[in-house]
């Protein structure tokens, strides 16, 4: 069956590049948007009572936790672009700021929109001409072929073949059932192909947990610099921005606040961050400055640390590394290798020069290794990247968890059916559509059936 | 007018006399009325749902099994109550018997015998009546045509071949011809059937007794309790022998050696199609079922074959229990022609004759089951398109009937088309003991169920809420435990909380207080469904409603998909042929995608 959204739920997406930059936009619409809305955003102002075309700056918040600070841009229907009630968010470009809105938002009751919804909902709803017809076709088009030929370019297919492959596993043991059903009097060797159920679970599962890499290289990862004043910390942040953001100097603590730059680490997107020397402060400025830095580092997704490897580990240097309680990756660097007095490195450094550049591979290499989780990486791995699809995997997960419980309570093959069908429902979103035609064709085939 | 008395004429005649029309059912031989082709049998997986939802609406076909049964099984009994399904040995000549003398007492329908062979047509396609063999001209408004297996029908055994419906009669020669003369698309299908023989010469003692159930069970809401004669039905299994034999002379099979151009149904394939596509099984079962109790003719259901007889007869003498048997029929396959059912609207009327009507095994499906359900609807159509009413189309998602219909107008088929619980999406809604409760308000509202029905499902849901509420009220004691181990877990609980448990049956909660035992078993089931499904049943509903919402988007029947801009070119010649009534029906045409269904919502709304 070919699977039609219900036109008219509410829905949300980002429709900025999922970037880090000054500012995104997040757009939601859909009846009831605005409802959904109000208890989000800080009290004086209510979106649903808001007239349409007004822009409100207020706090959106996640229970008592203020998430951003933001201007929302208010539409009503019919004057909007998808003609329904909806609003535009502007909010800060970082990362984890988006990350964190459009998940309140899902968990308020939003779906993520497929990719040219909104274009979907603008033509259904008589926003766009008929001569445009063609134009939006292409558009939805895409969102088919999303499932097809996007995954099938980018990632050679290889998501869309595991998929497959769960599919078709399932759809064995769904045949299995429906010649149960559907041929009692038949003594066909088949009974419940707990195999097949194993097998689909697992690749399933797979796929889920390959999420968080496929969000990495989607949405990239933070990265603080630590180390003593001097280490070189401002260095190795210019070379790996390859520009001369940070003032180099040997003058000890030049560095006050933090910096931040994007970078693309083995085609991660990564924001890294310069920070003052770990060091006892004494001026107010500089005590500030080192707030700021631990700030920066207890919430990096990794920590690069350095050493200045011709000066060796002092007791502070000690005291941070040996006190890393975090999960995130802290990888150790023994900087200024180039020069001539430098000491044997530590083992568990990676050596490196900041100023000629060596052993930067190595590093960016580790860097990227240590965020993926040390998973296999830069190989032939799919990885799940779009929420959308790590919503069906995960929908079909829970249904496949579902058939297992049936399965052991003894429920009868009607219902374990059912658990069957809405696992391949969800998968095949994933794949494209189906429809019960395969299931018969599937039973004729594989099973000698009929009197 | 209806053409041709088969389990599809036989509704639809039916129908149309008793709600107030004037109505000739014409067929080939009179004495051949409601004769059942192939096996004895009644309902089935799937068809015993037909038959009850047949009933529910107000058909003929659940009486005359309650009244002609030799043996009844409730098939699935283990599988769970959504896919449990009646099923009952027919005495075949007492069913036919049956069938004539329902006709023949039904005022306002007289009977006929002669053979259409064209249709008058008026000069805006609208049907006239019909020509027929003898040269008779017979006038008719609306003509329901149901030829069964003998539109130019063939009969092959081996090397031999001769016109024919079924083995001793002759095919309907011309009709066939002059449908494609009008331009409707015409397919040749083809099916089969096994020998028959004499049950005196089994040796019954080598076979293994395949049980009845205790109790027969009726099909029809109305019928009380069934007390008829049972006879017992025999198992046993071909092997390596058999298989042998088959193969060695399968270049004699007219379906191998290309005589039929007909496709075969593969969900019940001659035993030459077994043998030949899984050569890895060593056996394959056939049940001998009586055929009556005035005969001793005997059925071998699993064995049909087109093979030479004196081939069909080696290979069944290697049969357990058949070495002596006595070939009184022998097995035989016929192709015929069917029409293309896309060429029909979802009220089953074709869309380019007004007033002619298409049911049964001519628009490609094969079984009584099938073709009494679709003949009923022809029949219910017919009238309605009379009284200038709309038709009656049934949804996926509330009947069978609905389902196998919505298949045959909207995907066609290209084999032998039979129901399975599989193409229905939500099966779990379609259980044979709630037809009534899905569908006597439609029988209600055509015109043929009466207040006595209706009455008598109003005390069905009353019960069954009164079980609901004695299940929720009542809790289970010490006592009950003790009685029943299963039960210890749950004490202090409710029956209800209890019944959830798959392990613990309405039946033996029924034993344990004697309030719930004063209802009929039949209720305490619906009850024991509802409670035991009803986390499915919830899930299943929430996908129904998305089903709903595109279904209840109609598309006019004038809709221009000529000219409406923006669909692609394979989708608009598909949209064109099948003129889809609903959104719903659009998105199930293959072909059809996404984006063209984006486009008809919006030529829609634009409509609007
Ligand atoms: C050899 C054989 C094997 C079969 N095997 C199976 C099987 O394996 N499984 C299964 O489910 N079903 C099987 N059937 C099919 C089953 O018999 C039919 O599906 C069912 O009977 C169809 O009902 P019907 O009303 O459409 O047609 P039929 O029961 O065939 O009745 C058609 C009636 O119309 C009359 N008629 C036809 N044309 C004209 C005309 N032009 N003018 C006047 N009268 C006409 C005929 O004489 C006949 O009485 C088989 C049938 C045959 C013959
Ligand atoms: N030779 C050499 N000098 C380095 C290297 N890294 C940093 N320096 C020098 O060390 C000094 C302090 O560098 P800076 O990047 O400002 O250190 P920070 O305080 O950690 O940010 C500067 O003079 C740099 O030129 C290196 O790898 N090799
Ligand atoms: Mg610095």
């Amino acid at each position: 069956m070919i699977v039609i959204r219900s036109p008219d739920d509410p829905i949300a997406a980002l429709a900025t590049p999922a970037a880090s930059s000054a500012l995104a936009v997040i757009r939601v619409s859909g009846p009831g948007s605005l409802e959904l809305l109000s208890p989000l955003v800080a009290r004086r102002f209510d979106p649903a009572a808001a007239r349409g075309h007004t822009i409100h700056r207020c706090v959106v918040k996640d229970g008592d936790e203020d998430v951003d600070d933001v201007l929302i841009a208010v539409y009503k229907s019919p004057k909007s672009y998808t003609g329904e009630d909806g609003a535009e968010i502007f909010c800060h470009g970082s990362l984890p700021v988006i990350q964190r809105l459009l998940s309140l938002l899902a968990r308020s009751g939003f779906r993520a929109a497929g990719p040219g919804e909104f274009t979907q909902r603008a033509f259904l709803n008589g926003r766009m001409g008929l001569t445009q017809a063609e134009a939006v076709n292409e558009i939805v088009r895409a969102k088919t072929d999303r499932a097809r030929g996007l995954a099938l370019q980018r990632l050679g297919g290889a998501i869309e073949d595991r998929v497959q492959k769960a599919r078709d596993a399932l759809l064995d043991l769904r045949a299995s059932l429906e010649v149960l059903i559907d041929y009692p009097d038949e003594q066909t060797d088949s009974g419940v192909d707990t195999e097949k159920l194993d097998n689909a679970e697992r690749i399933v599962m797979e796929l889920v947990h390959t999420y968080p890499q496929g969000r990495i290289y989607q949405e990239g990862v933070s990265v603080a610099i630590a180390g003593a004043t001097n280490a070189g910390k401002s260095s190795l942040f210019n070379l790996l921005l390859r520009q001369d953001r940070a003032i180099v100097s040997e003058i000890h603590g030049t560095t006050r606040d933090w910096l931040e730059g994007t970078a693309s680490i083995q085609g991660i997107p990564v924001r890294l961050f310069d920070t003052a020397g770990l060091r006892a402060a004494t001026d107010a400025l500089e005590i500030q400055g080192l707030k700021k830095t631990h700030e920066v580092i207890d919430s990096a997704d990794a920590v690069l640390y350095l050493v200045d490897g011709t000066r060796g580990m002092d007791a502070a240097d000690r005291k941070f590394l040996d006190g890393w309680q975090r999960p995130a990756p802290l990888l150790r660097v023994w900087n200024k290798s180039d020069l001539r007095g430098v000491l044997p490195a530590p083992e568990g450094f990676l050596t490196a020069s900041a100023v000629t550049g060596t052993g930067i591979d190595d590093i960016q290499r580790a860097l990227a290794e240590a965020t993926l989780g040390g998973a296999p990486f830069g190989g032939a791995e799919p990885l799940v990247d779009s929420e959308r699809q790590r919503d069906l995997l995960t929908s079909a997960l829970a249904s496949l968890k579902r058939l297992r419980a049936s399965l052991s309570e003894g429920a009868t093959p009607d219902l374990l059916a059912v658990d069957c069908a809405e696992a391949m429902d969800s998968l095949e979103e994933i794949t494209g559509a189906v429809t019960n035609a395969e299931v018969l064709d599937r039973m004729f085939s594989r099973f000698c059936v009929g009197k | 007018m209806v053409i041709g008395a088969g389990h599809a004429g036989i509704e639809a005649a039916l129908a149309l006399a008793r709600l107030g029309f004037s109505t000739i059912l014409v067929t080939q031989n009179l004495d051949a009325i409601g004769r059942m082709s192939c096996n004895p049998a009644i309902g089935g997986i799937a068809k015993g749902n037909l038959v009850r939802e047949i009933d529910a609406l107000g058909g003929q076909m659940a009486k005359l099994i309650d009244a002609s049964m030799i043996q009844f099984r409730m098939l699935n009994a283990s599988r769970g109550p959504a896919v449990q399904a009646p099923r009952a040995q027919a005495d075949k000549a007492l069913y036919a018997a049956l069938a004539r003398r329902s006709l023949e007492a039904q005022s306002g329908l007289s009977l006929f015998q002669d053979t259409v062979v064209d249709l008058l047509l008026d000069s805006s396609a609208r049907v006239r009546g019909v020509l027929t063999e003898r040269g008779n001209h017979i006038r008719a408004r609306t003509v329901v045509l149901t030829t069964g297996t003998f539109m130019e029908g063939r009969l092959f055994i081996g090397d031999w071949s001769a016109p024919g419906g079924r083995l001793g009669e002759p095919a309907a020669e011309g009709l066939g011809a002059s449908l494609r003369r009008r331009g409707f698309t015409v397919g040749r299908l083809k099916t089969g059937t096994p020998a028959r023989g004499l049950g005196r010469s089994l040796d019954t003692a080598r076979m293994a007794l395949q049980q009845p159930d205790p109790v027969m069970r009726p099909f029809s809401f109305s019928t009380e309790r069934i007390e008829r004669p049972v006879v017992p039905c025999w198992v046993t299994y071909t092997n390596e022998q058999t298989h042998r034999i088959i193969r060695d002379n399968i270049h004699r099979s007219p379906l191998y050696g290309g005589k039929i151009v007909g496709r075969g149904p593969r969900y019940c394939p001659s035993i030459e199609d077994k043998v030949v596509r899984f050569p890895e099984r060593a056996r394959h079962q056939v049940f001998v079922e009586p055929e009556g109790l005035g005969t001793d003719e005997v059925y071998l259901n699993g064995v049909s074959s087109s093979l030479p007889e004196e081939v069909q007869e080696a290979f069944l003498h290697t049969l357990r229990g058949l070495e002596s048997l006595q070939i009184v029929r022998p097995g035989y396959a016929v192709e015929y022609d069917y029409l293309d059912p896309t060429q029909l609207g979802p009220g089953l009327m074709t869309k380019a004759v007004d007033g002619l009507f298409v049911a049964g095994q001519t628009n490609g499906t094969s079984g009584y089951e099938e073709a009494a359900a679709q003949g009923l609807v022809a029949g219910i159509n017919a009238a309605l398109h009379l009284q200038s009413r709309e038709p009656l189309v049934l949804s996926r998602a509330e009947a069978y009937i609905g389902v196998m219909v919505d298949d045959l107008v909207t995907r066609g088929t290209e084999e032998p088309y039979r129901l399975f619980t599989s193409r229905a999406e939500y099966r779990l809604s379609l259980c044979h003991d709630t037809a009534d409760i899905r569908l006597l308000r439609h029988g209600r509202m055509v015109g043929l169920q009466d207040a006595g029905a209706e009455e008598r499902l109003e005390r069905k849901l009353r019960s069954v809420e009164e079980i609901r509420e004695l299940l929720r009220s009542r809790k289970v004691a010490g006592v009950d435990a003790d009685a029943l181990v299963a039960l210890a877990s749950h004490r202090g609980r409710s029956f209800e909380q209890a019944l959830r448990d798959p392990k613990i049956a309405i039946s033996e909660l029924a034993a344990r207080e004697p309030l719930l035992e004063n209802y009929a078993g039949e209720w305490l089931s619906l009850a024991e469904t509802a409670v035991k499904y009803a986390g499915y049943v919830r899930r299943q509903d929430d996908l129904v409603g998305r089903f709903r919402s595109l279904e209840d988007k109609r598309i006019p029947p004038g809709f221009d998909w000529d000219t409406a801009a923006g669909f692609s070119t394979e989708a608009r010649e598909k949209l064109k042929r099948i003129r889809p009534a609903s959104v719903g029906q659009a998105s199930r045409i293959p072909g059809v995608r996404p984006p063209d269904i984006a486009v008809i919502l919006v030529h829609l709304r634009r409509a609007r």
